[in-house]
């Protein structure tokens, strides 16, 4: 079988900034392909200049053995190259089949959409994909997992030959994550080669048949998947040996910190009731959408509560907005980094400092610049948030550090309890273990931190304690040897 | 992911951060240089009548209610909002007074209703803002409607003369030679710089406009804080509108047509943005004096005063495109 | 009863569905009133006081979906005015001085197009800069004065009649109806919604976003032009301060109309004639009542928070209809 699509010699610059370095790689007809890299590796780049969104500086793109230049979308979507966003853009007020074939709509000769052409033509390949969705329903009624199934069916109504997603399973929950894989390998029966981007190595060596490791803009190497490891890979991407990715968990737990009794809003979820105590890491497992967030948010003051009651101390406390459960020591770090997390227009110091500004204020709420810089920068210190700069803007630091910004403000303000959503979402192997270190080094000082997570090697390694949520209740707390993936599976599925 | 990591890895290489760069690559600064040029240029076109302490003083007059209303547009500004109303505020706020001063009510009392009125415009704004998260440009544009309408049916369309010579005498006092209106709004335009850079309940309001949602969930009275920023653009009209009132010896619901356009346009050209979270007391003030010279040179050099419109709109529009050049390219690199 | 009332609701959505119901209302109450509000002079009277910002609000509820906003149509209708005075009283022919005067209108929607795609300036502030500078080239070609003296055939534009309908109510029913089913049909016109929407990912589909900018910019200049156009015809006059604050007159319209003004890509034309057909009822209301227009003002930006209110509401529902 020959190459599909062959890249020879890539580079690419950004100014100064070498970020792809000769890079020579392949696609075969009808594979599955990960290409797999630390933040910064130059994994989307590549991509981007493979769907035309990006030029190449140098070096060749050989579509079937000829040369071509793939100069913008257009140009990819011609050769038969399409990319699945990792932010996706469906128009949300128009409907799936409008979306599917924007700017393609079947037309009489003025110009004018045949719409029952249109729906029939959606709805063609909805079946074709085997996937449940009215062509007529508004985008914006549909979920995430279903609104990338839409971005998939358009790729397919381009009769694209490859497929790339940047990210594809980052937000969605393991049922989802099954049938967009199905929807992949039977992609793959067809003879259509799809490249995908992932932080998750689980999932690349379950669907995957050949993995590509990028680091630091240059290519490692290529594998296929059945000669390989995920150690091996993961030594690929790093370029040394991670012995232990997670630290060693705590042997003595403390007294309780946090009691939450029969927390519950209408029928979204009901009864949730834990303690979370000094010393440990409490974790909360389960699939998206079992309302981990949402409840822990109401426990916060951002979410709207029906009914439940909170203790800090065995003293009973009301938290009617994120201001009052931080003034009682409970603080949440969002799992939204982007858009709720961090004042990207700001500089780090500022976004650190801003959960207790009161900590730098003189006299009559005047600032008091010496004790902010102070402050800020102990903090970047000890988190190791590069480059040391308290005046840059947080929109220029790595998604890696941007995390470690979110963390060093909510440390900032001194929590009891800290609730970290998603701690580790988008974010490098390396910086990764450093969070984790920093999470369980804050414990050791002897405050409480819940970790919701989504990857339960994370939920496993990192937490002493697990939570399992399903459907907006606690069907299962696991504790020591219990702490095990199939254990969570079988209490967060069934 | 990586892309975005490795366009920020330049741009760290690229920004030198030194206090010293700051300042000096700031939109102040730039603005700033434009200013002097503008001097520079009318001191040696018009030496005698550009350079009297008289042209200055009838500058600084004209500027004043720009001046205190584009400060007030840009801390709604930096809340991520815009403030439409804030011309007609002033015209009912002068009204208010007005009326108030002629059925007999002390002059103090007058001027703090006066005030009082735009405060409760303001109010009124900041609340459905705030609370219903409804677009500040609807908002405000009703607010506008509303407040010139309710100006109009109290004065059914006519000046409101005949107010007390006191009154009338205190927007012509002068301490230490220095008109008093102008020091009462460099006074107010000192504080409130000084206050939104080091002050904690107004310094706040960049958080607010960077990111309401994180700004909540970092702790902060989100409400509170954008209803503040409406009641103080208001305030800042209503101020306005005493000054204008006591000068012009009457209250008149046609005062302040269109101010809210000229105030956004020096505020934005001072470098507040539409996106929220940037700008400055300093730069509106910039912003105002630039157009202010420019007007001053256009009537200096003899222009043809049909054109005044026509030219300053222009520059503007070149003040604007050169402004969105520049950040294109800084972007670029 | 019922159920013409729920197709009436499937098509038009709640929005449009209240709005016609207040308008409905309105209208009943106006003939408790008056009986000859629902006249057909009256109606004529009615609608010929807010045709300038009818035709206006066409092109803008383009530019709005498009996720634009034009502040300078206000300045380019007196602009028009004047430009086609001063052609026709030069001597210049009737048609010819109309066509110069819609190229001219149109060139400042390509300035307004080039200085928010090109030079990435915010809708908002590129055309308020228009709209100073525009005004004051009114003012600076007038010298300030009226101008008039204009040939009969001229009048017909903004005075005649066709079929016994005045000939701008014509023009806006043509516009209206034409741009409108081109908007919800054509497939050049859907693009609106999507570059409204998201413009980048509307580039990434192929969507030449430039070239739609330019044309929804152009449009509302160009409308802008044809509402200066009919106004000296209809006023036989032409002035630099007409329509001073029109633009947010026909911005208010739009939006009553559902038109979203926070995010593009949401709003249609039929919305937008029933929020003009509601200002121009209330803007009647006030002058048939007898109550002091002065209150007029008042009441229109109340009608504007009640009608954002709405739409509101309305898109709580959709996104609770999302969910469940």
């Amino acid at each position: 079988m020959g190459a599909l699509l062959e890249l020879s010699n890539i580079d690419k610059s950004f100014h100064e900034n070498r970020v792809l370095k000769s890079v020579n790689i392949s696609f075969m007809a009808g594979e599955v392909h990960a290409i797999v890299g630390e933040n910064g590796a130059g994994k989307s780049t590549l991509m981007k200049i493979i769907g035309g969104i990006y030029r190449r500086d140098t070096g060749e793109l050989k579509l079937e053995g000829t040369p071509v230049n793939v100069d913008s979308p257009i140009d990819a979507m011609n050769h038969g190259i399409s990319l699945v966003h990792q932010e996706l853009s469906l128009a949300d007020n128009r409907t799936v089949a409008q979306n599917i074939f924007c700017n393609r709509e079947p037309t009489n000769r003025l110009g004018f959409i045949k719409w029952s052409e249109l729906y029939r033509m959606a709805q063609d390949l909805f079946d074709d994909m085997a996937v449940d969705i009215h062509p007529k329903s508004l985008a914006g009624s549909l979920n995430v997992a279903r609104q990338q199934l839409v971005e998939i069916a358009k790729a397919l109504s381009l009769n694209a030959r490859i497929i790339i997603m940047d990210e594809p399973t980052s937000s969605l929950s393991e049922q989802e994550v099954d049938s967009l894989y199905g929807i992949v390998e039977r992609l793959r029966d067809r003879g259509v080669t799809v490249v995908f981007i992932s932080h998750k190595l689980t999932e690349v060596f379950r669907v995957a048949d050949r993995i590509t490791v990028l680091r630091d803009g240059e290519l490692i190497g290529t594998l296929p998947t059945a000669d390989t490891s995920s150690s091996e890979i993961i030594r690929m991407m790093v370029g040394r040996n991670i012995e232990d990715l997670y630290p060693p968990k705590t042997k003595e737990v403390g007294d309780a910190l946090m009691d939450v009794k029969d927390l519950g809003f209408r029928n979204q979820f009901s009864d949730i009731s834990f303690t979370v105590k000094r010393g440990e890491i409490l974790g909360l497992a389960g699939l998206v959408g079992a309302q981990r967030s949402e409840s822990m948010l109401a426990l916060f003051g951002a979410a709207p509560k029906t009914s439940g009651t909170v203790e800090v101390h065995g003293k009973p406390i009301t938290i009617k907005s994120p201001r009052d459960a931080i003034a009682a020591g409970i603080c949440y770090l969002t799992e939204d980094r982007r858009s709720k997390g961090l004042f990207q227009t700001m500089t780090v110091s500022w976004n650190i400092v801003v959960t207790s500004l009161k900590k730098i204020l003189a006299t009559g709420s005047f600032y008091q610049g010496r004790k902010r810089q102070d402050a800020v920068s102990r903090l970047m210190e000890s988190l190791d948030i590069n480059p040391r700069r308290p005046e840059n803007w947080v929109q220029n630091l790595s998604g890696g550090n941007q995390q470690k910004v979110l963390l060093g403000k909510w440390l900032f303000a001194e929590p009891e309890i800290l609730i970290v959503d998603e701690p580790t979402r988008g974010v490098d192997v390396g910086a990764k273990s450093q969070i984790h270190l920093a999470l369980r080094e804050l414990v050791t000082t002897g405050i409480g931190v819940v970790v919701i997570s989504s990857e339960q090697p994370e939920i496993v390694g990192l937490c002493d304690r697990v939570l399992v949520f399903k459907e907006g209740r606690i069907t299962a707390e696991l504790s020591g040897d219990e702490v095990t993936q199939e254990e969570i599976v079988k209490y967060a599925t069934v | 992911m990586a892309s975005r990591d490795n366009k920020s890895a330049v741009s760290q290489s690229s920004i030198s951060d030194s206090p010293l760069m700051r300042i000096l690559r700031s939109r102040e600064t730039s603005l700033g240089i434009v200013i002097v040029a503008v001097i520079v240029v009318l001191s040696i076109l018009r030496p005698a009548a550009f350079l009297s302490l008289a042209n200055f003083e009838a500058i600084g007059n004209g500027m004043l209610y720009d001046l205190l209303m584009a400060a007030g547009l840009t801390i709604v500004l930096i809340l991520w909002g815009i403030d439409l109303s804030v011309g007609s505020v002033l015209a009912l706020s002068s009204v208010t007074t007005a009326l108030m001063l002629r059925a007999g009510v002390p002059i103090p009392i007058a001027i703090v209703m006066g005030i009082l009125t735009a405060l409760a415009c303001g109010a009124v704004n900041g609340y459905l803002i705030a609370r219903f998260r409804i677009a500040p440009f609807i908002v405000t544009l009703s607010m506008m409607a509303i407040a010139r309408g309710l100006a109009t049916v109290f004065t059914s369309g006519y000046y409101l003369s005949g107010l007390p010579d006191s009154f009338n005498a205190l927007g012509r006092l002068r301490f230490a030679a220095i008109p008093v209106p102008i020091i009462v709004v460099a006074v107010v335009l000192i504080v409130l710089d000084v206050l939104l850079r080091k002050w904690k309940p107004l310094h706040q309001m960049y958080f607010v406009g960077a990111n309401p949602d994180a700004a909540h969930l970092s702790g902060l009275k989100t409400q509170r804080v954008i209803m503040s920023g409406y009641m103080i653009s208001s305030a800042l009209a209503g101020v306005a509108a005493v000054l204008m009132t006591s000068r012009l010896s009457m209250g008149f619901a046609g005062f302040g047509l269109q101010a809210e356009l000229r105030a956004i346009a020096a505020a934005v050209l001072g470098g507040a943005s539409f996106a929220g979270g940037s700008g400055s007391i300093l730069g509106a003030v910039l912003g105002v004096t630039l157009l202010a010279f420019i007007n001053n040179g256009f009537v200096l050099l003899d222009g043809s005063p049909n054109w005044q419109q026509a030219v300053s709109g222009l520059i503007l529009l070149v003040a604007v495109g050169v402004d969105a050049f520049r950040r294109r390219k800084e972007r670029r690199s | 009863m019922k159920k013409l009332f729920y197709s009436i609701y499937n098509r038009l959505g709640f929005h449009s569905t209240a709005l016609l119901g207040v308008l409905i209302g309105l209208s009943i109450i106006m003939r408790f009133r008056s009986p000859y509000f629902l006249t057909w002079f009256n109606f004529e009277i009615l609608f010929m006081g807010f045709i300038l910002e009818a035709i206006m609000a066409i092109g803008m509820t383009l530019v709005i979906i498009s996720g634009g906003i034009d502040l300078s149509v206000s300045s380019v209708l007196p602009f028009s005015a004047i430009l086609t005075g001063l052609l026709i009283t030069a001597g210049v022919p009737v048609a010819l001085a109309v066509g110069i005067t819609l190229l001219a209108a149109l060139s400042v929607g390509m300035i307004n197009a080039t200085l928010k795609i090109v030079l990435d300036v915010h809708p908002f502030i590129a055309t308020l800069a228009m709209m100073l500078t525009v005004r004051g080239l009114a003012v600076a070609m007038s010298g300030g004065q009226s101008i008039s003296g204009f040939p009969a055939e001229f009048a017909f534009l903004g005075q005649g009649y066709i079929f016994g309908i005045p000939v701008p109510i014509l023009i806006f029913i043509i516009l209206a109806v034409g741009l409108g089913t081109l908007l919800r049909h054509h497939k050049f016109f859907q693009q609106i919604y999507f570059i409204g929407y998201d413009s980048k990912a509307a580039r990434v589909s192929g969507i030449n976003v430039t070239l739609m900018n330019y044309f929804v910019f152009g449009l509302s200049s160009l409308l802008a032009g044809l509402a200066g156009i009919i106004a000296a015809s209809q006023y036989g006059t032409a002035h630099n301060s007409f329509a001073i604050g029109a633009e947010l007159k026909v911005i208010a319209a739009v939006v009553i109309g559902g038109t979203n003004i926070v995010r593009g890509g949401e709003g249609n034309m039929f919305g937008t004639v029933l929020g003009v057909l509601f200002m121009a009822i209330v803007f009647n209301a006030f002058a048939m009542s007898g109550i002091d227009t002065y209150w007029q003002e008042i009441v229109n930006g109340i009608m504007l928070l009640v009608a954002i209110f709405m739409v509101e509401a309305a898109r709580k529902r959709q996104n609770r209809l999302a969910l469940g």
